[in-house]
């Protein structure tokens, strides 16, 4: 691509500006680019965020522990249940909470489930910004469906889960759970694979995909991206193996990494995960022991004066809690590290000199959440 | 309770809930089951006596010969000319007629299409569809006119006022002018014109400019954008439906389109047979030039929102949407007449309506439309035109030769038909599959480099343990 | 001998190529003029359909309606400041000399001409049924060479629009 003007050109084109959003089909929520263009192909793009703000550390502030852990299901309103986990897991850490086992296989079901469903539909909604007319989007959200209605026969909630508690989770799953989970669990494989022949050999979306957006795994690094979009890059960067929480270094499974780090390499990072998950829930469910599904904490929970950063492998990458304390039962800070914030940071570097299709589908493959990113 | 079965959703129990057609009609009341068993058998016995009547020949030509309504007018016309009145008269009612006809198909088509294509898709994308308003939900294209028509029009600040006018309208005037050549039956088309192909591909490319007049007048630069696409994708793909149509011109030796169709009638074989990458070509130009996916570009959703009529509300969008529908039903006519053997079906025809024939082909050609943007992700524009100007212009290029030495064999030698067409169809069907072959390895096609699955790693680390990886562990 | 629709087609469609025409001079907007002119081929379409020249007339419509209007629009597209209205222009005065100059040769050729000598048989023998292989008859038999000559001039200005608007790569661009 040539990115520079020949002013001896005859018949050439002036820049212009064009603002995508707040309000567009493929912004997955209100975030606005205001992108500098040159006929089809992007000279300059801004990022604004913040219409969806809604001061939710400040907020936290004021509030309790257990108070605040409905706060973390708006901010990824995706992965409500990670977020549960990551600011449980951090409480825990500064306060000092012992977790029962059966808790904690509970929560690797769950946020296993979550990362199932998530990745569905950050997989399901690339496609339809590569232009398919969702018919892969709806195909995941059938097993999405049935994760939540799973959700909801745990929690009672289906997106807003608020399931995880600061020593435990809220609820043990009711009889009905485990043989529709099993069922679930039994399909998904197959349904794994209807996916992948439905899009993955499609050679539109092939041709749409490779070598645009690439990463290169050392500007992934630097730009500190996490999750599916640093593995796609071929960095094996996964916390679940780095820095196993719950349960998850008595599970066997393994790390997708991608070869060159182009939007097709993201997706098929998140689908290979998913396999990895569904992997990853059968072996809990035959490991996981009876007893009780949390500890009994003090209401207000007073922890020690101090601070802790806590962090999980969420669907969209690490997810840090940092927490401060003053000993009172509100947290004195409360910053939520956001994956989806950061991973948006080097959309500019895969946007800027290529056409509008790609950066779309470009960004398409960071799996942005608005709510996560302004909170 | 380990095989509980999970609780149902109250949807997903109406869905299990929900009978079929079939267990319905079982479970009709006497009073409705036996006239309708009654009416079922005397259709029946109707279809045997018209069946006699068509085998006895005692229709052939009657003006209530209903297989052709082409018979209908020419007697109107000689009636009107034994009483004397004067010919404009006779022709100026059949015309009328026709036009009535010709309008209120393709009405019907836009209602019932938009349905069975939300239907359809639905269909393949395990929903349900529309199902509400009326019988399967077949009054819901027309809940969603009256919801257009009483929208409000805007008029976007600082756009040309006339220009903004005109393209709803001028953009209709293909969508209908471009039936007046397809026949529906031996003599039965609105104007049976000699350059019929040539007329079709003209009117088609009226409706660039009234695409690119929405995209520049509207004062917004996702029209501009839709627009611009659009005009540079209908421009290049005209040269690839002009290409196919001139193959089959060639062997059929006429432009027009009765005649090509009484062409495909003699020889017994349809010119998909003959020409199968013509046909394809055909297809996929014409997915281009009437903007479905996987060509959609012009108005790509997740890019440029809804294309050149982005700021265009109420009915105006309304006709382009049903201008987009009638377009696709437009180029299932051309592809069913000129590729799929019009209103023939080897000999079906002297049984059942030729009109009938060829709106059930119509309707096939309609389903792949469906069927595409049910599956297929969309092109890039620069994808787009590379594959247009590398592969199908040259390919068609080539075709046109070989195509030309065919014809010419078929229409000079005097061997019987079977040995030359028949020899034709073997020579294009092994020419196109090694050609596409061997021009698709010309030009860098190699599809199985470029799906390679993740690597799958126990390893955790950096940018070193990346390159170990990247280097084979 | 001509029944009334055909004079009343005749009158109607020379309006609105006349209208047409004259509208694409008068409008100040290039692109409102780009819709007239692409009515005035219109209605030239409908003339030639009333001649009984199909052909011609779909020829018409897709070469000057379909094609060079689109060209046009490119034309104007790529054009600096081209929508802008058309401000008054030194070479008023002699564009209107040669306009008129043009309408003078045009009318005196009309009227000299005697077309009263191919009127009745001359007509009515050679009604053919279709012109189009009369048409392909004679470019590629009695006027194959400046059919020949005419595709290789557009061949040229197809290559030379190629050369126009390819980007050169500079030389510190190109590595």
């Amino acid at each position: 691509m040539t990115t520079s003007h020949n002013p001896t050109n005859a018949a050439a084109t002036e820049p212009y500006v064009l603002n995508i959003g707040p309000q567009h089909p493929s912004t997955h929520g209100v975030f606005r680019l205001r992108v500098v263009m040159d006929g089809e192909v992007i000279r300059d793009l801004d990022m604004i965020v913040g219409y969806l703000h809604r001061s939710m550390e400040k907020l936290a502030e004021e509030r309790t522990y257990t108070q605040n852990i409905p706060f973390t299901d708006r901010a990824d309103y995706l992965a409500a249940m990670s977020n549960n986990l990551g600011v449980c897991l951090a409480v825990e850490r500064l306060a000092g909470v012992e977790v029962p086992e059966r808790a904690s296989y509970l929560r690797v079901i769950f946020a296993e489930l979550q990362r199932i469903a998530s990745h569905a539909m950050a997989n399901g909604t690339l496609v339809s910004d590569a232009g398919a007319w969702q018919t892969p989007l709806l195909y995941m959200f059938r097993e999405r469906e049935k994760i939540l209605d799973l959700f909801e026969m745990t929690c009672g909630a289906r997106l807003t889960t608020n399931y995880m508690r600061i020593g435990g989770v809220s609820f043990d799953p009711p009889p009905e759970f485990w043989p529709a989970l099993q069922e679930l669990m039994d399909e998904m494989p197959t349904r794994i694979d209807e996916y992948a022949s439905l899009v993955q050999d499609s050679e539109i979306f092939l041709a749409r995909t490779r070598n645009v957006g690439v990463i290169s795994a050392a500007d992934a690094i630097n730009g500190s991206l996490v999750g599916p979009a640093l593995r796609g890059s071929g960095v094996p960067w996964d916390l679940r193996k780095a820095e196993p929480y719950c349960v998850y270094d008595r599970m066997n499974f393994e790390v997708p990494v991608g070869r060159h780090g182009d939007v097709y390499d993201r997706f098929m990072v998140r689908l290979e995960e998913t396999r990895q998950s569904v992997e990853i829930i059968k072996q809990a469910m035959a490991q996981i022991p009876d007893g009780p599904h949390k500890t009994d904490i003090p209401l207000a929970l007073r922890p020690p004066v101090g601070e802790v950063y806590g962090r999980v492998e969420g669907p969209r990458g690490e997810l840090g809690f940092y927490l401060v304390s003053d000993g009172t039962p509100a947290p004195y800070r409360f910053h939520i590290r956001a994956p989806s914030l950061i991973n948006l940071s080097l959309l500019r570097e895969m946007a800027v000199g290529v056409s509008l299709p790609d950066a779309v589908v470009a960004l398409g493959s960071l799996d942005i959440v608005v709510g996560d990113i302004d909170r | 309770m380990s095989t509980a079965p999970r609780p149902a959703t109250p949807m997903a129990r109406q869905i299990l809930e929900h009978r079929s057609l079939l267990q319905r009609a079982y479970a009709l009341p006497g009073e409705v089951f036996f006239p309708l068993l009654f009416v079922l058998l005397g259709g029946l016995a109707a279809t045997v006596g018209i069946g006699f009547l068509v085998v006895a020949g005692y229709l052939d030509g009657r003006w209530y010969d209903i297989r052709d309504l082409g018979n209908g007018t020419s007697h109107f016309r000689y009636w009107a000319q034994q009483q004397g009145l004067p010919p404009s008269v006779a022709y100026l009612t059949t015309a009328l007629l026709g036009g009535i006809g010709i309008l209120s198909l393709v009405g019907g088509w836009l209602v019932i299409g938009s349905w069975v294509e939300r239907r359809l898709i639905a269909k393949f994308q395990i929903r349900q569809g529309p199902n509400r308003n009326g019988l399967f939900g077949l009054l819901q294209p027309i809940a969603d006119a009256l919801k257009l028509i009483q929208k409000e029009v805007l008029i976007p600040v600082g756009a040309d006022r006339l220009l903004f006018f005109l393209p709803p309208i001028l953009i209709f005037l293909p969508a209908m002018l471009g039936w007046a050549p397809i026949p529906w039956a031996a003599k039965m088309s609105y104007v049976d014109m000699n350059v019929g192909v040539v007329y079709a591909i003209a009117i088609s490319s009226l409706g660039v400019l009234a695409v690119f007049l929405a995209g520049w007048s509207s004062n917004n630069h996702y029209a501009l954008l839709g627009a611009m696409r659009t005009v540079a994708m209908m421009v290049s793909y005209e040269i690839p439906i002009s290409l196919s149509l001139l193959g089959v011109v060639l062997f059929t030796g006429s432009l027009q389109l009765s005649q090509i169709v009484v062409w495909q009638q003699t020889y017994h074989i349809w010119m998909v047979i003959l020409l199968p990458f013509a046909a394809f070509a055909f297809l996929f130009a014409s997915t281009a030039e009437i903007n479905r996916t996987p060509n959609d570009i012009g108005e790509a959703e997740s890019e440029i929102v809804a294309g050149f009529h982005t700021e265009y509300s109420g009915m105006k969008a309304g006709l382009f949407l049903a201008v987009e529908l009638g377009n696709a039903i437009l180029v299932g006519a051309m592809m069913s007449t000129v590729f799929f053997g019009g209103y023939s079906f080897f000999g079906l025809e002297t049984w059942i309506p030729g009109y009938l024939i060829l709106a059930t082909k119509i309707g096939a050609v309609y389903f792949v439309f469906v069927w595409l943007r049910g599956t297929l992700p969309r092109f890039r524009l620069d994808q787009l035109m590379s594959f247009a100007w590398k592969f199908l212009i040259p390919l068609s290029i080539i075709q046109l030769l070989v195509v030309s030495v065919e014809s010419l064999v078929i229409a000079q030698s005097d061997l019987p038909g079977l040995a030359t067409v028949g020899g034709s169809v073997v020579v294009n069907l092994v020419l196109t599959y090694f050609g596409v072959r061997a021009w698709a390895n010309a030009i860098g096609y190699a599809p199985n480099e470029m799906a390679s699955p993740p690597i799958m790693t126990n390893g955790v680390g950096g940018l070193r343990a990346a390159e170990q990886i990247r280097a084979g562990r | 001998m001509e029944s009334p629709g055909i004079i009343i087609a005749f009158w109607v469609l020379a309006a609105v190529t006349v209208g047409g025409c004259l509208m694409v001079l008068v409008a100040r907007n290039l692109l409102h003029a780009l819709v007239f002119l692409v009515l005035a081929f219109l209605g030239m379409a409908g003339l030639f359909v009333t001649l009984s020249a199909d052909f011609i007339a779909v020829a018409q419509i897709l070469i000057y309606a379909g094609s060079i209007a689109v060209l046009m629009v490119f034309a104007i597209m790529l054009t600096p400041l081209a929508a802008r209205d058309n401000a008054n222009s030194l070479y008023l005065l002699p564009a209107l000399a040669a306009g008129l100059g043009i309408a003078g040769l045009v009318s005196v050729v009309a009227v000299i001409t005697p077309w009263s000598e191919l009127k009745g048989d001359a007509l009515g023998q050679s009604d053919p049924v279709t012109t189009v292989s009369a048409i392909g008859d004679l470019l590629l038999g009695r006027y194959v060479l400046p059919f020949e000559v005419a595709s290789i001039l557009l061949f040229f200005a197809l290559l030379g629009a190629i050369v126009l608007v390819h980007e050169r790569r500079g030389p510190r661009e190109g590595s």
